[in-house]
């Protein structure tokens, strides 16, 4: 044979077989690359997006934040909400093809809790005291009873299987129930997940998932509108967006997110101290043109801790409209002529310069504001040492608030791990603490948080900046994805959506 | 020769004293970066005395050296891989985009520069400086960016992002089974992120060979050349060229050291999976083991480099010799 018939039998084959192995590949862009998939190790929202579809919790988060059974099929409080018990889906496998029963769900809690493991946030589950297992389907959760939020941290942890759990390869090759199996993974490039068909919950649409790490907005946003990735969540280019909601090829979905930007305030500096001070300030803040003009209309203006779509939001909390001449008759009141103080924040896109618009607006009152724009380790280095607290105002962010616990606890309590303001108020420490001991959702709950919003927001230690909007695309030709409020959990029904071109 | 080697081994001493100095000592803590706002002081305590930064620098530093000695530069607190590994997975990445925008700067480079050499004054002259100092000057990523939105938006057969097949994989493809795909793949997509880093290092060229050809011509030896009757061209790829070539061979090598740290910016624009991601995403995670190691191992590449290129100076000057 010469070389030009092998040459064109080679194509002929190369064809033919193409033509046989059609298969759907979704291709998912992403922000950022993942560290790693153990959940047990892992915080990133990034390495949680790819986890969803290989590895399941109990029960997930449905889009209103609602739950939604997963490994368990149903779950019970105890009377004395002293104990949880979950009872198992029973028959799923893992991609090892091991059944999953009530040994993973103890093993993976028990090595959450166990302090010589290099957990990132066993704090989430400390109050879980023992798990006990009934039998094969049925996993008993002893619990403290201090924390009745502990329903939605079970929800953020994905079930590792006992027998491979030690392996310290894990994380780089991780198996899971869920409706796709890790295949390969070049770091950088290209994760790549096959349909698991014998997903519980029936194969996946598509046959193969590949994420793509784009870290660049605008090739992000280039590579999808050339068609080379399907679709993706976060950081969409916001003054692009008119645009892409013009184009019928495009799908642009919005959600309020379950996050904020603040303004904090370093509640140890003397002047700072007056709750006067602190209100002054939060009025100098014009919220509405800093989410128009700095977010480019992405999200809406900052209300408190608490995202405004949850009942939790207490819509009578005292506000802070900008307000230069209220700002200007709070610092007579209390007696400030002049400040000078400095402002810390990290060069992210939008924060410099929304310090720039309240340093603007600061000098209109008399307070005269000098910017510091660190790179993100060392200001948070600089904001997390309580023994220094060498800082005056900054501006960071909170994000995932599923509950209102959650978005307060950690921030506002006088014993909480992020209070970084040094804030404290008994009054609210009393509320947060008994919010705890309530069964969640219920109107005592919701009531008790309310009135912890009210507090908070008198006492103004954080003038709130905005709340965050979820943004993500897709093209019309793929269906069947929602975006998630929670952004770590966007992928977790992407065994439902479906590619047809 | 053991001279050099064992300079080449106090270098890399050296750069580990201060890679290891500098990553400890500026502000910025692995755990709290790895955990974010929503830090907890009790896990950030936990996780570092797992992790041992809790020990003094010293310590910590005679230990990673003695393991980097016997060729174990530790794992990612971040994805608890070995750096070697992580390394190793983008070093093909890197070296093939050095490789490709190097080629294509001196495929371009060296005949444009030639050119304007012995067009000097020219109309042709000018245009190729021009075109070397926009080269020059414009920074890589906003060439990049421009190539992006004015080239691969619009044609559809050049990627907007990312690496296809190795560029060897794919030759051995196609040499096994007479396949162009893959072959096809990697070069499409290294076209445009090889252009964006290569202009500059082109130009730097052009302007090198022009200026190196310009200062030869005048010699004496190619005044006698001429007076002996040697046509023009012979002149110049005959007997100039090679003696204006040692400092063009020079920054050729120390452009492709610079390159094997990663073009950086170019990598985030075009998402490329190359060596420099990995060196800016574990600095700004303070992932001490990985920032160490990797420059470690680049730090020995480009020493290495550096000697190949000394010692490659006799082979195109034999006057030149090393003991």
């Amino acid at each position: 044979m010469n070389r030009i018939t092998k040459l064109l039998g080679a194509l002929a084959l190369g064809l033919v077989l193409g033509a046989a192995s059609a298969q759907t590949t979704l291709v998912v862009g992403t922000v950022a690359e993942a560290s790693d998939l153990d959940p047990r190790t892992t915080y990133d929202v990034y390495s949680y997006q790819r986890m969803y579809p290989i590895m399941e919790p109990l029960l997930v988060f449905n889009t209103d934040l609602s739950y939604q059974p997963r490994l368990a099929e149903r779950w019970e409080w105890a009377d004395d909400a002293s104990s949880i018990t979950f009872y198992l889906r029973q028959g799923v496998k893992f991609h090892h093809g091991r059944e999953f029963t009530a040994e993973d769900v103890k093993y993976t809690f028990e090595w959450m809790l166990n302090p010589e493991n290099p957990a990132a946030n066993p704090g989430l589950y400390e109050d879980i005291k023992q798990v006990e297992i009934i039998d094969p389907y049925t996993v008993r959760f002893h619990l403290s009873g201090e924390n009745a939020f502990i329903m939605n941290y079970i929800a953020r942890l994905h079930i590792v299987p006992a027998d491979l759990g030690e392996n310290p390869d894990f994380g780089r090759n991780p198996v899971g129930t869920g409706p796709f199996v890790f295949e390969s993974w070049t770091r950088d490039d290209k994760m790549v997940l096959r349909a698991f068909d014998d997903y519980w919950g029936g194969r996946a649409q598509v046959d193969v998932v590949e994420f793509r790490p784009i870290p660049e907005d605008a090739t992000r946003l280039l590579a999808f509108e050339a068609g080379e990735i399907d679709l993706y969540h976060g950081q969409v280019v916001s003054s692009a967006l008119p645009r892409l909601e013009q184009n019928p090829n495009y799908v642009v979905q919005r959600t309020t997110g379950l996050g904020h930007a603040y303004v904090g305030m370093n509640l140890r500096h003397p002047v700072l101290a007056d709750v006067r001070v602190r209100q002054a300030i939060s009025h100098l803040l014009p919220r509405e043109a800093i989410v128009a003009r700095i977010y480019q209309g992405v999200g809406s203006v900052g209300l408190g801790p608490i995202s405004p779509d949850t009942v939790f939001f207490n819509p009578d909390a005292p506000q802070y409209d900008y307000d230069i001449e209220r700002a200007r008759e709070l610092l007579a009141e209390a007696g400030v002529e002049s400040l000078k103080v400095r402002l810390h924040t990290n060069e992210n896109p939008v924060r410099p310069q929304i310090a720039e618009v309240l340093m603007f607006e600061a000098l209109k009152v008399g307070i005269e504001i000098e910017i510091f724009v660190e790179e993100f380790g060392a200001f948070i280095d600089r904001i997390m040492d309580t023994d220094t607290a060498d800082f005056d105002l900054f501006i960071l962010g909170w994000s995932g608030n599923v509950d209102p616990n959650y978005a307060m606890y950690e921030l506002f309590h006088t014993n909480g791990g992020s209070n970084y303001t040094a804030y404290s108020n008994p009054a609210l420490d009393e509320l947060l603490d008994l919010g705890r001991k309530l069964p969640p959702n219920s109107p005592e709950s919701i009531e008790v948080y309310r009135e912890a919003q009210a507090i908070l927001m008198a006492d103004a230690p954080f003038a709130f900046i905005n709340n965050t909007e979820e943004v993500g695309l897709n093209q019309a030709y793929v269906q069947g994805w929602e975006i998630h409020p929670y952004t770590s959990a966007t992928f977790q029904d992407l065994h439902k959506v479906t590619k047809e071109r | 020769m053991t001279r050099r080697l064992f300079a080449l081994a106090l270098t890399l001493l050296g750069v580990s004293v201060i890679v290891f100095l500098l990553v400890h000592l500026a502000p910025g803590d692995p755990v709290r970066i790895m955990l974010g706002e929503q830090a907890r002081p009790a896990d950030v305590e936990r996780l570092n005395r797992i992790y041992g930064f809790d020990q003094p620098l010293p310590v910590q530093y005679l230990k990673w050296l003695g393991n980097a000695l016997r060729g174990d530069l530790g794992v990612s607190i971040r994805s608890q891989t070995p750096v070697v590994e992580l390394v190793g997975q983008r070093l093909p990445a890197t070296v093939e985009l050095a490789i490709a925008s190097l080629v294509l700067a001196v495929l371009i480079g060296i005949p444009l520069g030639v050119l304007a050499a012995m067009t000097r004054n020219s109309v042709i002259d000018l245009a190729s400086m021009v075109v070397a100092l926009v080269g020059v000057a414009a920074p890589n990523f906003w060439i990049g960016l421009i190539l992006l939105s004015g080239v691969a938006a619009n044609v559809s057969w050049v990627p907007v992002f990312g690496r296809g097949p190795g560029f060897l994989a794919a030759i051995g493809t196609f040499v096994t089974s007479l396949d162009v795909k893959p072959l096809f793949d990697s070069v499409r997509h290294l076209l445009l992120p090889s252009i964006a880093v290569g202009a500059s290092i082109m130009a730097l060229i052009t302007r090198l060979t022009r200026s190196q050809l310009l200062e030869v011509l005048n010699l004496d030896y190619v005044r006698t050349a001429r007076a002996k009757g040697v046509r023009d061209l012979r002149v110049v790829f005959k007997h100039a060229l090679r003696n204006a070539m040692v400092p063009v061979v020079t920054i050729i090598g120390v452009q492709f050291g610079a390159l094997l740290g990663g073009a950086i910016v170019t990598e985030v624009v075009f998402a490329w999976p190359g060596i420099g991601r990995l060196i800016v995403d574990s600095i700004s995670q303070r992932d001490f083991p990985v920032v160490q190691g990797s420059i470690l191992m680049l730090a020995a590449v480009f020493v290495v480099a550096n000697l190949l290129v000394d010692l490659s100076y006799s082979l195109i000057n034999p006057r030149i010799r090393y003991a």
